[in-house]
């Protein structure tokens, strides 16, 4: 009956009654707020907990191959890394008139008295005790012992390492000496000798070991205190000791060892 | 001869340890002798000459991969191995503290003997050789007294791979390292 009743106002006046609309919205309206309310927030549960199962899994995935990615990354890192200290070592290579092969560190000393690095050439190589153990930046040591595949370089920062050298501006003399710890001292260095801060210091090749010219280190002090016949200066390598990693012996003997001019030089003497 | 094989295995490994891994360290002479610590374990299980020739051949370890060609290590480690088994019986070597300062003793005194003979042996005294006294050779000793305690454990707990002894002497309730 009721309505039939609100069926028959609205046909007659086209308009609904407002006061029983507004009454019912009013009373709907935060139901159905609320309910919308809960959907979104069981949506939302269900968004940010429930399927966070698979955005675990993603995350998972993702930083597995953030990781793979990064370890890539270093390994292309370390492959320029050796990448260029291989070209500066061939360059080296070609640029030098010695016959050298080339060695890879393989371990250091194992006591801290004595300086001394393993090189992976040994005799089947043709490496023998005494020869000179050299890298692009300079000499680094002479081949104290060796086995049939390994050898063990002297470095010339050990107590037992003498290297007869020159002051290159100068061309003072005087015997390179290990100080261990990355440091050499210049002996028998004549006192009239004037040797300054940075002055290089290469091999003068009257040792028999090392051909001449090759760069030992930088003098680091010089002290002319006291008396004596001699004055004391100090020496920092110019290869860092800590840090080798791949190395040249030289093969030849000195002998041999001239550079190329001067066996061309000689050459052309005895032709004429 | 048999059983000394192990206990030579485990010291080329630690000798290897000891040339590769550790002179990754930025400071090279905190770098603990771990040769020496062993040597020092081995003078708790072994009898004099098995053990002493376990020593010897550790030390013409050390000097094969070294720049000593005078053999000081071969003719040190013996010693030590001797005065560890000397000094074992007559003081208490239980707890970190007495181990620490045993192997620190032991290895100072390792460094003085070394470094004495270095320098009777060469034709020339090295002048610049005593400095490295405070820098290299006491941090050394510290950091080796300072492991010992941790490998003394380590070993102790593979000392049934190294000898069938330990394990005789342990049941006994004689091995106390």
């Amino acid at each position: 009956m009721f309505a039939l009743v609100l069926m028959s106002l609205r046909a007659k006046q086209r308009k609904g009654v407002e006061f029983f609309d507004v009454l019912l919205m009013e009373v709907c309206s935060p139901l159905e707020k609320a309910s919308t309310l809960v959907i979104k927030t069981v949506q939302r549960t269900f968004q940010e907990h429930v399927f966070l199962v698979n955005v675990e899994k993603e995350n998972r995935t993702l930083k597995r191959k953030v990781a793979e990615l990064q370890e890539e990354n270093r390994r292309m890192v370390e492959m320029k890394l050796a990448n260029e200290r291989l070209k500066r070592l061939l360059q080296f290579r070609e640029e030098t008139p010695l016959s050298m092969i080339g060695a890879e560190v393989i371990g250091q000393d194992p006591s801290s008295w004595f300086k001394s690095v393993t090189v992976d050439k040994g005799e089947k190589d043709g490496v023998k005790k005494g020869m000179a153990v050299i890298c692009s930046a300079g000499i680094i040591g002479q081949i104290l012992k060796t086995a049939p595949d390994y050898a063990t370089v002297l470095l010339i920062t050990d107590y037992n390492s003498a290297v007869d050298s020159v002051v290159q501006r100068t061309r003072a003399k005087a015997i390179v000496e290990g100080k261990g710890e990355n440091r050499c001292q210049l002996k028998y260095l004549l006192r009239t000798e004037e040797v300054e801060v940075g002055d290089a210091v290469v091999t003068s090749g009257l040792g028999g070991n090392f051909p001449k010219g090759l760069m030992v280190g930088e003098v680091k002090k010089v002290d002319k205190k006291g008396h004596g016949v001699f004055q004391y200066a100090e020496l920092v390598p110019s290869v860092d000791m800590t840090k080798l990693e791949e190395v040249f012996v030289i093969m030849e003997p000195l002998r041999s060892s001239l550079p190329q001019e001067e066996k061309v030089k000689k050459g052309k003497k005895g032709k004429k | 001869m048999r059983r000394l094989i192990p206990p030579l295995l485990a010291g080329i490994f630690l000798l290897v340890f000891q040339a590769t891994f550790l002179s990754f360290f930025p400071i090279q002479r905190i770098r603990p002798d771990l040769l020496l610590i062993f040597t020092l374990y081995l003078a708790f299980l072994f009898p004099p000459i098995s053990g002493g020739i376990l020593a010897f051949f550790l030390g013409y370890l050390m000097d094969l991969f070294s720049g000593n060609a005078l053999g000081l290590y071969t003719f040190s480690r013996p010693l030590v191995f001797f005065a560890a088994q000397l000094l074992r019986e007559r003081f208490y070597l239980e707890g970190f503290a007495f181990r620490f300062l045993f192997a620190f003793l032991i290895s100072l005194s390792e460094g003085i003997l070394i470094s004495v003979l270095i320098n009777a042996l060469q034709p020339i005294p090295l002048g610049s050789f005593y400095p490295s006294f405070f820098t290299c050779l006491i941090p050394q000793a510290f950091f080796t007294g300072l492991v010992t305690p941790l490998l003394f454990f380590v070993f102790r707990k593979g000392s049934p791979f190294l000898s069938r002894q330990s394990e005789q002497r342990i049941e006994e309730g004689e091995y106390r390292p």
